[in-house]
């Protein structure tokens, strides 16, 4: 008896998980409907003037230096340097 | 009905497209929990062309051309009709059916683009009742679809997969077929341009968009690109349009583009739909980076950024392992990445570009040599100058680091010299293998790994 009283408790609060589940899987590439048909460009993601307030334009990493493991590399380097120069 | 009927006279006599559309809505509203079941209450089939004449056109309220006033009522017949049968499924009665819903508002479709094309029919500030019964329909499409896949008898008896899967989506195939009459009725509109259906284009090519996405067509919209395009003289220009109908528009140009592999042209549109976006529609947002970023990597070589990145949680976790292999040149790492993310990036259709990145990861690698191989001795007051001659051995070495070589693999200095070849061939490493010498001549003057500073 008191199997299946925890089971029936279990039950409901699994139901809801599960039917959760096929709503992330549904989701698909569409685009919404904007909740307006047209607004300022302020409004928008780069909204004019925006570069010069330091807005969105910070879209794309500028720098492929890592000054933090240059040093490392430099050591990790030459050690495999040496494998290379025996095997050779 | 008696609410619907002043909303419609309210809307029309204001002038109002959006308030007209919103009448056509089929759903109930928050504030309005009953006005469908009210509207379908208020008469029945026998007298329904009677009174929807007398409460919508009856008295001096409202002045609509005899032509017009027709019009309005063979649609607002057709979404009765259409109204009943959404009532039969908000109530869950046995006789309920989504694929009935879908055919009923077919008509009400028909019923407005009959309006449409008469010659004395109902003019084009109207025309946000066409989207939202463009939208609608399409809605019902895919419900109705799933229903009759669920019940497995849409009544054709195919027996092979190829046409079941023709099958699986019957009634979406047939509402893009009225939906590109829908678009035809804009584009075709010969009144002059201030009162014409040429300002639903956007907004009707951009309901088949994501018909043919949904239906695996993209194929199809190029169709509408071409049809767009010999008109554009005609048209008024893209900025013209409301910012809803450009972004979308150019999202869906730009993956198209995106799935052709132009990536130079997917990122400009996708680059456009991106600044224009409306700031708080961050699923949206979401969508035109998911192309955006494979586009920049592929056409400049370089990664999202991490403040972009970290918004944006979703695309966090679909780009950042990624990211950091590329950036750090970790092969290993990356090739980990792309197989651990195989799944999401095929049904995202971005595995391809991405791949590509497998390249500008071996370029941080090799990038790294250059930068460890540090400056050559000053001469007398000039500026230090990186060693551009660097042995291929220390391309070697860092191939091992980058391929988490163990101490029994042998890295073969043709491969290293192939790969480099192949870096100085696709532009992302400036400079020449001087193989008698075994050295790597790179090119001076902060030019020898274009683009990255060095």
């Amino acid at each position: 008896m008191s199997n299946s009283t925890t089971q029936n408790k279990a039950e409901p609060s699994d139901q809801p998980q599960q039917q959760k589940k096929p709503q992330v899987l549904e989701e698909d590439d569409e685009f919404e409907d904007f909740p307006v048909e047209d607004w300022p460009q302020e409004e928008a993601e780069q909204a004019a003037g925006s570069a010069a307030n330091g807005g969105s334009e910070h879209l794309w990493e500028e720098s492929w230096d890592d000054d933090d493991a240059a040093e490392d590399f430099s050591k990790q380097l030459k050690e495999e340097l040496k494998k290379v120069e025996a095997s050779h | 009905m008696s609410t619907l009927a002043a909303e419609f006279k309210s809307a029309y006599g204001a002038g109002s497209g959006d308030g007209l559309a919103a009448v056509f809505t089929p759903i109930a509203t928050q504030n309005k929990p009953y006005r469908l079941q009210s509207f379908y209450d208020f008469t029945n089939a026998a007298s329904l062309q009677k009174d929807l004449s007398f409460a919508l056109f009856h008295g001096k309220s409202l002045k609509v051309p005899r032509a017009e006033q027709t019009a309005w009522v063979d649609i607002f017949a057709a979404y009765w009709e259409a109204v009943g049968e959404v009532l039969k499924c908000e109530q869950g009665r046995r006789d309920a059916s989504l694929v009935a819903v879908f055919i009923a508002w077919k008509k009400v479709a028909n019923a407005l683009i009959r309006g449409y094309s008469s010659s004395s029919g109902i003019p084009a500030w109207t025309l946000p009742c066409l989207y939202t019964v463009g939208k609608y329909l399409r809605t019902f499409a895919i419900k109705a679809d799933i229903e009759a896949a669920a019940q497995g008898t849409s009544g054709f008896g195919f027996q092979d997969d190829v046409a079941a899967d023709i099958e699986k989506n019957a009634n979406l195939e047939e509402a893009a077929r009225i939906i590109n009459r829908m678009f035809t009725l804009c584009l075709s509109d010969r009144a002059p341009i201030e009162e014409s259906r040429k300002w639903g284009i956007y907004n009707t090519t951009n309901l088949i968009f994501k018909t043919y996405f949904k239906i695996n067509s993209v194929g199809l919209t190029k169709n509408l690109l071409r049809a767009i395009k010999a008109q554009s003289a005609d048209l008024p220009p893209l900025e013209a349009f409301p910012k809803s109908h450009i972004v979308t528009f150019e999202y869906y140009v730009g993956v198209i583009h995106f799935l052709d592999e132009n990536y130079a042209e997917a990122e400009q549109h996708l680059a456009t739909a991106w600044n224009m976006c409306y700031r708080g529609a961050s699923r949206n947002k979401e969508l035109i980076l998911t192309y955006l970023i494979p586009c920049h990597l592929v056409t400049t070589h370089t990664l999202p950024s991490d403040q972009l990145l970290a918004s944006f949680p979703r695309l966090e976790k679909l780009f950042r392992p990624l990211s950091n292999c590329i950036r750090k040149g970790d092969l290993v790492g990356f090739d980990k990445a792309m197989s651990a993310g195989e799944e999401e990036f095929v049904k995202r259709r971005i595995y391809l570009p991405l791949e590509r990145g497998r390249d500008i990861a071996l370029r941080n690698l090799f990038r790294k040599v250059f930068i460890a191989g540090g400056v050559e001795e000053p001469k007398e007051g000039q500026p230090p100058v990186r060693r551009t001659r660097i042995p291929v051995v220390e391309f070697a070495a860092a191939l091992r680091i980058g391929t988490h070589a163990t101490n029994r693999t042998r890295v073969d200095i043709d491969e290293v010299e192939c790969l480099i070849s192949n870096l100085i061939y696709k532009g992302l490493m400036k400079g020449y293998i001087a193989r008698e010498r075994g050295m790597v001549v790179l090119s001076k003057n902060n030019t020898a790994f274009p683009g990255t500073g060095v």
